[in-house]
C-alpha cells in the first residue's frame, strides 16, 4: 500500500497571519519550511519577503520598516517590496543582483495569504472568499497557535465532526450523541463539501443561554464542512429555530492551516455567529471553544507523535470517514501535479 | 436508520452567457450561474459533463481561465457521428438557455515540466488553452503543433496567434498530418507530451511514447473509449467492500459499479464507459483487469485504482476502499 502521508501542495494560498498582526513592524513567520517577514507598506499593503537578509543570515524581521523598505538590522541593506536591494550604507552602487524572494499577498477576510509556490500560478487560482470575516452581520471571534502535528492531521480531524462528542462532551451539541445520520458527500475538483442532517435535538445549554432561546425545545440541525483549499476549511452548524422563536442560528467555523513544516502547522481559526451579538456573548463563547480546539491540538500532536514513533498504520477507515478520504485524494494529486 | 454515506459530485444548472461560433461547426459556450454566484475551482486539464437529456451525459474540457471564477467556457464540435451529445448542444443550447453542469473534475492534470510538447487534434485543442496559458506564465518552454481537417474548422486560431512560433498550425488540407516521427521519434530531455483529439491521432503519439520515452513522458485524455484490447469473458467475482463490511457477488453480466449501487452503496459514475473518471476507486487487493481510457500503463501496473464503471477482476475476488 502506498505511503498514508499526503504531503501538502506549495502552490496554495496559506494564511500566514491574521491582518491585525501585520502592521509597520516586521513580524517574522515561517511556512512551508520557508522564513518569511512579512509588514505593512506605506500605502497600507501587506509585503512578503524571504525573511534572511542577502548580506548575511539575519533576519529581516529584526530590521525596521521605512516607508516601502525593510531594512536589515544588521547589515543596514534595504529592500523594496518585490525584494530588490535598493540601498546599502557602505557605497554608493547597489551590489547587482542582490535581493531576497517576494511573494504574492492577498488579504481575505481578516487573514493574510501568502502564495510560497511557482510564483506566476498565483493569478491563476484565485483565493477563497471569506465574507462572513469581515461582514457585519457576523460577530467572529478566534485565535492561532502552532499545532506540533502535520497538516494532514489536521485535515481528517476537521472532515469528520463526530469525534467531537467523544473529545468534549461538555460542549458537544446534544444532537450528536446520537447515532449520525448518513453523511453526505459533494465532490468538484479540488473541494470536499459534506453535510448531515440531524434529528430534532435541544441546543447545548451554553447556546441557549447566551441567545436567549428555549433550553428544553428541539430543533432540527445541520452540521456542513467544507474543505475549500489546501489551507482553508470553512464549516458550519444551523439550528433551524423558527422565525418566530428568534430564527436559525448559524456558527461559522473558519480554519486556516498552514505547514510549518512537515511535523508542523499553523492553525488560524474563526468561530462567526449570526445571533446573539457583541462582546459580551463572544467572552462567554471564546473560552468553550478555545478549550476545544486546544484538546483537539493535545490529540493531534499525540497522534504526531505515534506516528513518529512507530510510521504510518494500516488505519481502519470506517463509512464516516468518506471525505477525509476525498481530501486525502486531492491533496496526493495535487502534490503529485508539481512535479 | 441508514448510514452509509452518499456521495455525488457538484451540480447546477447554468445559465449559458454566450454561444459563438468559433470555427466551422465549433460552438464555444460560456456558463454561468443565473445570480453570478462563484463557480467551482478547477485546475487546466479539468472537463465538466453536460446532461443534455436522460441517458445524454457529455464531456467538455473547460477552456477559459481558472483565474476566472465567475464563469466556465467549453468548445463543443458537431460531430457527424454524433451519438446525441454535440447535435444537442449545436441545437437546443443557445444564449439564455440553461444546462446541467456537473463537476467539475480533471484526469488529464498538467504536471509542473520546465518543457511540453502539446499535440492537438482538431477539438482536442479545448484543454490545450489554459494549459499553455499555465505553462507560458510558468516560464516554460513549450510548443504547441495543432492540426485539423481545414484552416476554417480550427477553432481559436485567434487566441493561440498571441504565442507566435511557438504554435504550429497543420491545416490537413494544406500541410498534411503532423509529423509524429520528426516529433516524437527520439525522446527529448525532461519533456512532457500532452495530447488530445481523434483515436488515431492518440493511438499514433502512444504508440511513439511507449517505444523510446521515458515511463511517465506522455499524458493523454481520450473523449471516447478505447477498442477493447481482449474478448475475454467476463466472469463472476467476489467483491469486499471493505469500509462498508458488505461481501458482494459481482456477476458475469454485472458491472462493480451496478453491483454496489444495487447494494444501496454511494458510488459516483458519470460516463460508465471508462472514459470520464468519475468513478475511480483505490483498491485494496485483488489482481485488476483494467479497460478503462483513462490510466496509463503504470498506473494500471500500480494496481493502486481502478474505473469500476468497465474493469473488472482477474481473479475470484477483489477488495475496495469503498
Amino acid at each position: 500500500m502506498r505511503d498514508r502521508s499526503t504531503g501538502h501542495p506549495r502552490n496554495a494560498w496559506y494564511a500566514l497571519a491574521a491582518s491585525a498582526e501585520v502592521g509597520s513592524t516586521p513580524l517574522g513567520t515561517r511556512a512551508l519550511g520557508t522564513p518569511v517577514v512579512l509588514y505593512r507598506a506605506g500605502d497600507g499593503s501587506v509585503v512578503a519577503l524571504g525573511d534572511r537578509d542577502a548580506h548575511r543570515p539575519y533576519p529581516l524581521s529584526l530590521g525596521h520598516v521605512d516607508g516601502d523598505t525593510i531594512v536589515s538590522g544588521y547589515s543596514g541593506f534595504a529592500y523594496d517590496r518585490t525584494g530588490a536591494c535598493v540601498r546599502v550604507p557602505s557605497q554608493a552602487q547597489v551590489p547587482y543582483g542582490a535581493r531576497v524572494p517576494s511573494y504574492p499577498v492577498v488579504e481575505e477576510g481578516d487573514l493574510v495569504w501568502v502564495w510560497l509556490g511557482e510564483p506566476s500560478l498565483a493569478a491563476l487560482r484565485p483565493p477563497v472568499s471569506t465574507p462572513w470575516l469581515t461582514d457585519a452581520g457576523w460577530d467572529t471571534f478566534g485565535g492561532a497557535w502552532e499545532t506540533a502535528a502535520g497538516i494532514g492531521l489536521l485535515h481528517d480531524n476537521f472532515a469528520d465532526i463526530t469525534h467531537v462528542a467523544v473529545v468534549d462532551p461538555v460542549i458537544s451539541p446534544p444532537a450528536l450523541t446520537g447515532v449520525a445520520p448518513a453523511l453526505e458527500v459533494e465532490l468538484t475538483e479540488t473541494t470536499v463539501h459534506f453535510h448531515r442532517d440531524w434529528p430534532a435535538a435541544p441546543l447545548p445549554e451554553w447556546q441557549a443561554k447566551i441567545s436567549g432561546a428555549s433550553t428544553t425545545a428541539s430543533y432540527p440541525q445541520r452540521e456542513e464542512g467544507a474543505f475549500l483549499a489546501p489551507g482553508l476549511w470553512a464549516d458550519r452548524w444551523d439550528v433551524f429555530i423558527p422565525a418566530d422563536e428568534g430564527g436559525t442560528q448559524t456558527f461559522r467555523f473558519t480554519h486556516a492551516v498552514t505547514p510549518v513544516d512537515d511535523h508542523r502547522t499553523r492553525h488560524l481559526w474563526r468561530v462567526s455567529r449570526n445571533f446573539a451579538p457583541g462582546a459580551e456573548a463572544s467572552d462567554v463563547l471564546r473560552p468553550i471553544f478555545e478549550s476545544y480546539y486546544l484538546k483537539v491540538r493535545e490529540i493531534l500532536e499525540t497522534m504526531q507523535q505515534v506516528i513518529d514513533r512507530d510510521g504510518y498504520g494500516e488505519d481502519v477507515n470506517v463509512a464516516a470517514d468518506l471525505a477525509a478520504l476525498q481530501v486525502r485524494k486531492i491533496l496526493r494529486r495535487l502534490v503529485a501535479d508539481e512535479g | 436508520m441508514t448510514t452509509q454515506p452518499i456521495v455525488r459530485e457538484f451540480e447546477a444548472d447554468l445559465k449559458v452567457v454566450a454561444a459563438v461560433e468559433a470555427a466551422t461547426d465549433v460552438v464555444t459556450l460560456t456558463l454561468a450561474a443565473e445570480d453570478g454566484t462563484a463557480l467551482p475551482p478547477w485546475t487546466p486539464g479539468a472537463h465538466i459533463d453536460l446532461v443534455l437529456g436522460e441517458d445524454l451525459v457529455r464531456q467538455y474540457s473547460l477552456c477559459g481561465s481558472p483565474a476566472d471564477t465567475g464563469q466556465y467556457r467549453v468548445g463543443v464540435l458537431r460531430a457527424p457521428d454524433s451519438r446525441g451529445g454535440s447535435k444537442a448542444v449545436h441545437a437546443e443550447l443557445h444564449e439564455g438557455a440553461t444546462v446541467r453542469v456537473r463537476g467539475p473534475r480533471n484526469h488529464f492534470p498538467l504536471v509542473a515540466s520546465p518543457r511540453y510538447l502539446f499535440i492537438a487534434g482538431g477539438i482536442g485543442i479545448t484543454p490545450m488553452l489554459p494549459m499553455i496559458a499555465e505553462a507560458e506564465a510558468s516560464g516554460a518552454d513549450w510548443r504547441l503543433v495543432y492540426g485539423g481537417r481545414s484552416r476554417s474548422s480550427m477553432a481559436f486560431v485567434d487566441e493561440l496567434a498571441a504565442y507566435g512560433d511557438k504554435v504550429t498550425l497543420l491545416p490537413q488540407d494544406e500541410a498534411g498530418f503532423p509529423d509524429l516521427d520528426a516529433l516524437l521519434g527520439s525522446p527529448a530531455e525532461g519533456t512532457l507530451v500532452y495530447t488530445c483529439g481523434p483515436t488515431g491521432l492518440l493511438d499514433a503519439v502512444e504508440e511513439r511514447c511507449n517505444a523510446s520515452w521515458p515511463a511517465g513522458s506522455l499524458h493523454l485524455e481520450r473523449f471516447s473509449a478505447k477498442a477493447p484490447t481482449s474478448d475475454e469473458q467476463d466472469s463472476a467475482f467476489e467483491l469486499v467492500l471493505q469500509r462498508s463490511g458488505l461481501t458482494l457477488e459481482v456477476p458475469a453480466d454485472k458491472s462493480i459499479f451496478e453491483v454496489c449501487r444495487e447494494a444501496g452503496v454511494s458510488v459516483v459514475g458519470s460516463c460508465l464507459e471508462g472514459v470520464c473518471g468519475t468513478c475511480e476507486t483505490e483498491v485494496v487487493e485483488g489482481d485488476v483487469e483494467h479497460r478503462d481510457s483513462i490510466l496509463n500503463e503504470e498506473e494500471k501496473e500500480s494496481n493502486e485504482f481502478m474505473m469500476i464503471c468497465v474493469s473488472r477482476c482477474r481473479g475470484e475476488s477483489l477488495t475496495l476502499d469503498l
